[in-house]
């Protein structure tokens, strides 16, 4: 068994195009699996427990011939170039979305009391092209309710995620800075991983970051931000980590998760020393055909 | 060790194609899933082909979900649908269309106002389509009420914001009209008196159009001001020093119209943008004064080696027509040169250069110095050269406007700035400790100063 497990692993995708990642991937695994097989099928000859012989299978062998691969590697700026479009073809197929929306505060989750969470809502959103938005409140709650908080959240009619594709739009090509990280190829998708960080340093810079690109439609599919510096640094310490998923629903790629961990410099009356802060997406109905009496307004008496 | 074993399984088995290589990955799984334990494996579960992808990016959720812990909980939907079913049977009016008006006081201090008390209020509108707002307060030194209101509307059309501005009042405006400083303006008045800047009064309104897109903006303003000299009326600061500047420089009074264009682009291709603001006043559109003012600037940075920004800027500026000292440019201060006293030259033309080298590294760190994390400072050199010419509102002896400073006009200085930025109340400004020194044929003692300033400071706000 070991010995088959780290001859498959040799044997890996000739045409993956990151080859030293899937071979460090690979020799992980093989390492693994060796630890692991051990006590999972133990050799007969160090058995001494009594039972059927079991015969180690070491004739199974392939081959694969080499392929030389000579079309040219495409540029960073034609995935640039691809990603954009891929994101306004994304956005051009989506014609009406709805989702529920949860929003959720919590406060000092990593101090001394444990995370608290401080506030949630959850609400219903309403979206039609073009410029059609409702939000439905379904639930709203607070650790110490006031009566000053809105209780509606407010969303946009656009759905568009510029919060994820902001730094790949055409205008902000040369804004950014950006690189290609790695390429992992799961099944027969090819995930490009795309750092990016603004060319400025000053004042307040737009953050860096991560993204993952599925070149099947050259969409992002996942993006992590960073913040090296503050954006204000009198009262915020730092943003140690935000992070933004997307999901696949019905073919369309859309969010599925915002989440943001944020230090505060001073400890802040509600908040504490630090806040998390998330808006999950769930329960997407994409294209459905929303009817227009869903965005009618009542008429004042 | 569950979650990342799934990974590698993710990442090598979904590039296998061929029944030997489906085999060879079976057994791999199934060595995997010996590894895994007796939980299911996400991996073994049927899925179609491409869900490899789906998979991959659950794993990486996994490890979110594990740094974030609570707030990443999964909703609890308990009783959401009959909420939904009560929310959308209620009639909705919209959205959600409240109004607060924001109310907050007013405070200022100068030597021709004295002390400025008053307040003022502000209603707008959601995604800051209008605005609406308005302030009055008291000026003791003067004996006068200020203040004036402002309308704003604006609209979206695909990339470009589309913006117009009625405004009007009766207010106490700075005589340098490319740069001044309020608030830290009025905290030396109060503490040291050492304002320098010189004032205005302007009665009127102006009407702007303006357009703001991701490369450029522009505007087009009408301005109809009645402008007149103001006086110095208090003397006195919290430091009882003698006033830096004893005097105010006196308006030439009449009724200003203009008509103001602005425009801002991003040069293609480069890290630099180019401005220019040109003013008219013409008698044939009831003007008392009959000018013709024009400003260019370009700057821009250059990051290198990711660790530093060369911020160059240069802008060049001439007034054509009647000198009056409201529409002069002035050399001086944390916008111009930083050795010479704010606004202590003036004159019909202005050419300014400046090359700044700022770095991004907190010097207190670099210097292992403890110090509290709202504290990051940075450091810039800077090298800067400007002259001033033509007619001298102060009333010296002044210079032939022409369109290029003697070689004797040329001032030049060195220096070196402590730069803080606390993100408020402009995210992008600066707080700056200067030390400048003279140098060239005009010399002179080093200058300290504070100034609250963007980097690309020579560039105008719009």
């Amino acid at each position: 068994m070991p010995y088959l497990a780290l001859h498959a692993i040799r044997r890996s995708h000739p045409f993956a195009p990151s080859g030293a990642a899937l071979s460090r991937s690979a020799r992980s695994l093989a390492v693994a699996a060796l630890l692991a097989a051990p006590p999972a099928a133990p050799s007969p000859a160090l058995s001494a427990a009594p039972g059927p012989t079991l015969a180690v299978e070491d004739t199974m062998r392939t081959e694969v011939p080499e392929v030389l691969v000579r079309a040219p590697r495409v540029t960073l700026d034609e995935i640039l170039d691809r990603v954009a479009r891929g994101e306004a073809r994304r956005d051009s197929l989506l014609r009406d979305v709805a989702f529920t929306a949860t929003l959720r505060v919590v406060r000092d989750p990593d101090g001394a009391k444990g995370p608290q969470l401080i506030e949630e809502r959850v609400s219903r959103v309403y979206r039609k092209k073009p410029g059609k938005v409702r939000t439905v409140n379904l639930r709203t709650w607070r650790l110490k309710p006031s009566k000053r908080m809105d209780a509606e959240v407010s969303f946009s009619s656009g759905t568009e995620e510029e919060i994820v594709n902001f730094a790949f739009r055409p205008e902000a090509r040369r804004d950014f800075r950006y690189r290609i990280v790695g390429r992992d190829l799961l099944g027969d998708h090819l995930i490009y991983r795309i750092a990016f960080e603004p060319r400025s340093l000053l004042g307040a810079t737009d953050p860096g970051g991560l993204v993952w690109v599925d070149t099947r439609d050259f969409v992002i599919v996942r993006q992590e931000l960073d913040f090296s510096r503050s954006p204000a640094p009198l009262f915020i310490k730092g943003i140690d980590r935000a992070v933004i998923e997307r999901q696949e629903v019905d073919g369309h790629w859309v969010l599925r998760r915002l989440l943001m961990r944020a230090h505060f410099t001073v400890p802040v009356p509600r908040f504490g020393r630090a806040l998390d802060m998330a808006v999950q997406f769930d329960d997407y109905a994409i294209n459905q055909g929303i009817a227009d009496t869903v965005f009618a307004k009542a008429v004042r008496p | 060790m569950t979650r990342s074993v799934r990974g590698l399984l993710l990442r090598l088995g979904a590039p296998l194609q061929g029944a030997a290589h489906r085999n060879l990955l079976a057994l791999v799984v199934a060595a995997a899933a010996l590894v895994v334990g007796p939980r299911p494996s996400r991996a073994q579960d049927q899925a179609p082909p491409d869900s490899s992808l789906h998979r991959f990016l659950d794993t990486l959720a996994d490890s979110t979900d594990h740094y974030f812990g609570l707030i990443a909980a999964p909703l609890d939907t308990a009783g959401l649908d009959s909420a939904l079913a009560a929310g959308l049977a209620r009639p909705w009016r919209g959205p959600r269309t409240r109004l607060r008006p924001r109310f907050g006081p007013v405070y200022a201090f100068n030597r021709v106002d004295g002390t400025l008390w008053g307040g003022s209020a502000t209603l707008a509108g959601r995604d800051g389509r209008w605005r609406v707002g308005g302030d009055l307060g008291y000026a003791a030194g003067s004996d006068a009420w200020l203040g004036g209101g402002e309308l704003g509307l604006g609209i979206r059309r695909r990339e470009t914001m589309w913006s117009l501005r009625v405004s009007g009042g009766r207010r106490t405006a700075l005589m340098n009209r490319d740069h001044g400083e309020r608030r830290l303006a009025s905290v030396r008045a109060l503490l040291t008196g050492s304002d320098r800047q010189n004032y205005l009064r302007r009665d009127g309104l102006a009407v702007a159009v303006g357009a703001n897109a991701t490369d450029w903006r522009a505007a087009v303003e009408y301005r109809d001001w009645l402008e007149s000299p103001l006086a110095v009326t208090t003397r006195w600061n919290l430091a009882r020093s003698a006033l830096a500047a004893g005097d105010n420089l006196a308006a030439s009074p009449g009724r200003a119209r203009e008509v103001a264009f602005g425009g801002d682009l991003r040069l293609a291709g480069s890290p630099f943008r180019a401005q220019l603001n040109h003013q008219i006043a013409d008698k044939a559109i009831g003007s008392d004064f009959d000018y013709r003012r024009a400003r260019l600037a370009l700057g821009g940075e250059i990051v290198a080696g990711g660790r530093v920004s060369l911020v160059p800027q240069i802008v060049y500026g001439r007034l054509a027509g009647d000198p009056v000292p409201q529409a002069s440019f002035f050399l001086g201060g944390s916008r111009t040169l930083k050795s010479l006293r704010s606004d202590s030259l003036g004159g019909t033309a202005i050419a300014v250069a400046r090359l700044e080298l700022i770095g991004v590294d907190d010097l207190l760190a670099l210097a292992r110095i403890p110090h509290p994390a709202m504290v990051p400072l940075q450091g810039g050199v800077f090298a800067a050269t400007g002259a001033v010419w033509g007619v001298d509102p102060f009333g010296g002896p002044g210079t032939p406007n022409e369109g290029w400073p003697d070689r004797s006009a040329w001032m030049s200085e060195v220096g070196l700035s402590l730069l803080y930025r606390p993100g408020m109340p402009d995210e992008n400004a600066y707080l700056r400790v200067n030390l400048a020194w003279p140098v060239g044929l005009h010399g002179g003692r080093a200058r300290w100063s504070v100034s609250y300033s963007r980097a690309l400071d020579l560039l105008r706000a719009f």
